[in-house]
């Protein structure tokens, strides 16, 4: 019953959103769009800056900081070894395109329903609460990382299409797949029951943004990490952190029930 | 047997009393109508007995279930028609109804869509965007919706409010037929005339119980009955023999017209025919004078805020 329910929830979240153009744009065009600008700007910052951004203090202590974590290409030129580092920094700029979408999606899940009277009918059925978040959740979460991941698919052939094809093995690595496969789900869920719960506590979709935005910072936290490579994540790292992102989105899932206040959203509501 | 029983039922919001004690107790295939001024309570008084919100103060059970304690079973035996109506409107009639049936165990979906949306003459606009359709359209799909799973209690909140006449006279009859499959039916209106028509009882609320029962014994209660009789020579004897007969309470003329009460109206209206023809009356007309429930209403409000009758 339960794995029908949810089945019946996101089938139907699928035929709302993708009946309606901006949100269908926003899941198809918008990770092609953040694709092709991360392509462009390493693109561009080899072909403006090239090995000369070596000569700075945070490029070099960066890249050499990736090169003693990744030994495997230290026998690549300099130049190369920099491609291979920028290439690197999409791993984790790929977890901004399920952000994106949750902030435009899963913030409409629930004040939609609530705005047009629908959540009233729907909260009268024998639908468990946790039921619906999740399966608003998955709705969402699960386009987004499809999406993600043929936008990492995308992204290969790119680099493929900029001539770096015998660099494409030191891009797919075990972090790679770790992020790909296991950090970037989790993170998707995450973000998406962030957003299903900003958008039950707020009181129009414009303040559910708002509020997830400010709930998700913690998430772009990682990016900027990686970026100046403070941290660098190894395999194991990566692993750990996803697995922690787990344990977070089951904790949050309860939190998401409890904050969850059936009368308060029918007697506040009108 | 009862199926809605509530004991002391209050409900709080803030320092505001929503309903303040409410006992009240309904019979499988009833249909009894709540009524009473905006901000009374009926809707939720409906909320607590459909075990959307819960009291404050009180219980109640409804088809054997207690509202306030696992209300997921309760849902699965109740059907509930919201003052809102709230569809998807770029989702078909058909896929609408389909999405809330699939939330009920032992329910086959495609066979209650496709009988519902008959019995409220939506099938052929069943594959229609429901955002196409006018109010009393989606209010008998809001109807239909709330029928699916088959709830032997149904409550309905202002089913025929903003409606025109004909798409509430549909409303009203779908609601008839109900009743007449025997499901209990607990109606939420200010459309006194609707209340009067279909209910059983009437409960009149001002955020605690005014009243309880049938129209017609509210009426015996609040208004003596009248004995309109009108007459082609009334004369003044005839009016002296008339007030002169010991069964006859009060006696008022207006022109032709004796508007009588009587003892016991039932017993009485024959010999009084009878008296009347024997002093050489003609009658034309005997009529009773009916009350509408809208002044039983009124009444009973107007002396519950103090503004007397």
């Amino acid at each position: 019953m339960v794995l029908k329910r949810l089945q019946n929830i996101i089938i139907k979240e699928w035929q709302v959103l993708f009946t309606d153009l901006n949100s269908a744009l926003m899941i198809t065009i918008l990770p092609l769009l953040i694709v092709g600008q991360g392509v462009l700007y390493i693109w561009l910052a080899f072909r403006f800056g090239g090995e000369e951004m070596l000569t700075t203090g945070l490029f070099r202590n960066a890249v050499e900081n990736f090169s003693n974590v990744t030994p495997q290409i230290q026998h690549l030129t300099e130049k190369e070894q920099l491609i291979v580092f920028l290439l690197h920094q999409f791993n984790f700029f790929l977890l901004l395109i399920p952000i994106m979408v949750a902030v435009s999606v899963s913030t409409f899940s629930i004040v939609e329903e609530k705005t047009t009277g629908s959540l009233e009918a729907l909260l009268a059925t024998p639908v468990h609460t946790w039921e619906l978040l999740l399966g608003k959740a998955l709705s969402g979460a699960i386009p987004a990382l499809i999406v993600t991941w043929y936008s990492a698919g995308v992204y290969l052939l790119a680099i493929n299409a900029l001539g770096w094809g015998h660099l494409i093995g030191h891009v797919t690595t075990v972090t790679w797949y770790l992020t790909l496969f296991l950090m970037t789900p989790a993170v998707t869920m995450l973000s998406f029951m962030l957003g299903v719960i900003g958008s039950a506590k707020a009181k129009d979709a414009k303040s559910a943004q708002n509020l997830v935005i400010v709930i998700i910072l913690p998430i772009l936290a990682l990016i900027a990490v990686q970026v100046t490579g403070v941290i660098w994540f190894t395999p194991i790292l990566t692993a750990v952190l996803a697995l922690v992102i787990v344990f977070v989105d089951i904790i949050v899932l309860r939190i998401a029930v409890n904050l969850f206040h059936r009368e308060s959203i029918l007697t506040e509501w009108h | 047997m009862p199926v809605i029983e509530t004991f002391e039922l209050s409900r709080q919001f803030g320092d505001r009393i929503a309903v303040d004690n409410l006992n009240i107790s309904v019979n499988a295939g009833e249909i009894v109508g709540l009524l009473g001024p905006n901000g009374a309570g009926k809707t939720t008084t409906i909320r607590m007995l459909a075990g959307m919100i819960a009291p404050t103060k009180g219980y109640a059970v409804v088809s054997g279930h207690r509202t306030d304690r696992n209300v997921e079973k309760l849902h699965e035996t109740i059907g509930l028609l919201t003052e809102t109506q709230g569809f998807y409107a770029r989702l078909s009639a058909r896929r609408n109804l389909e999405y809330f049936a699939n939330f009920y165990q032992n329910v086959n979906p495609k066979i209650q869509v496709e009988k519902y949306l008959k019995i409220t003459g939506l099938w052929d606009r069943r594959n229609d965007r429901v955002g196409t359709f006018s109010k009393g359209m989606k209010q008998r799909l809001a109807l239909a919706r709330a029928l699916l799973h088959e709830p032997q209690v149904i409550f309905l909140d202002e089913p025929t409010s903003g409606l025109d006449p004909e798409a509430a006279g549909e409303i009203r009859q779908i609601i008839r037929s109900l009743r007449q499959a025997g499901r209990t039916i607990f109606l939420c209106t200010h459309n006194l005339y609707e209340a009067e028509l279909i209910c059983n009882r009437v409960a009149v609320i001002n955020t605690r119980l005014l009243a309880l029962d049938t129209v017609e014994q509210l009426r015996k209660r609040f208004f003596r009955h009248q004995i309109i009789i009108r007459l082609e020579n009334l004369s003044d004897g005839l009016v002296s023999t008339v007030k002169s007969l010991p069964f006859v309470k009060e006696m008022l003329q207006e022109n032709d017209t004796l508007i009588l009460q009587l003892n016991n109206p039932e017993n009485d209206r024959t010999e009084l025919i009878r008296k009347i023809i024997e002093a050489g009356g003609r009658v034309v007309t005997v009529t009773d004078r009916q009350y509408p429930l809208e002044d039983i209403y009124l009444k009973l409000v107007r002396e519950e805020s103090g503004h007397g009758p």
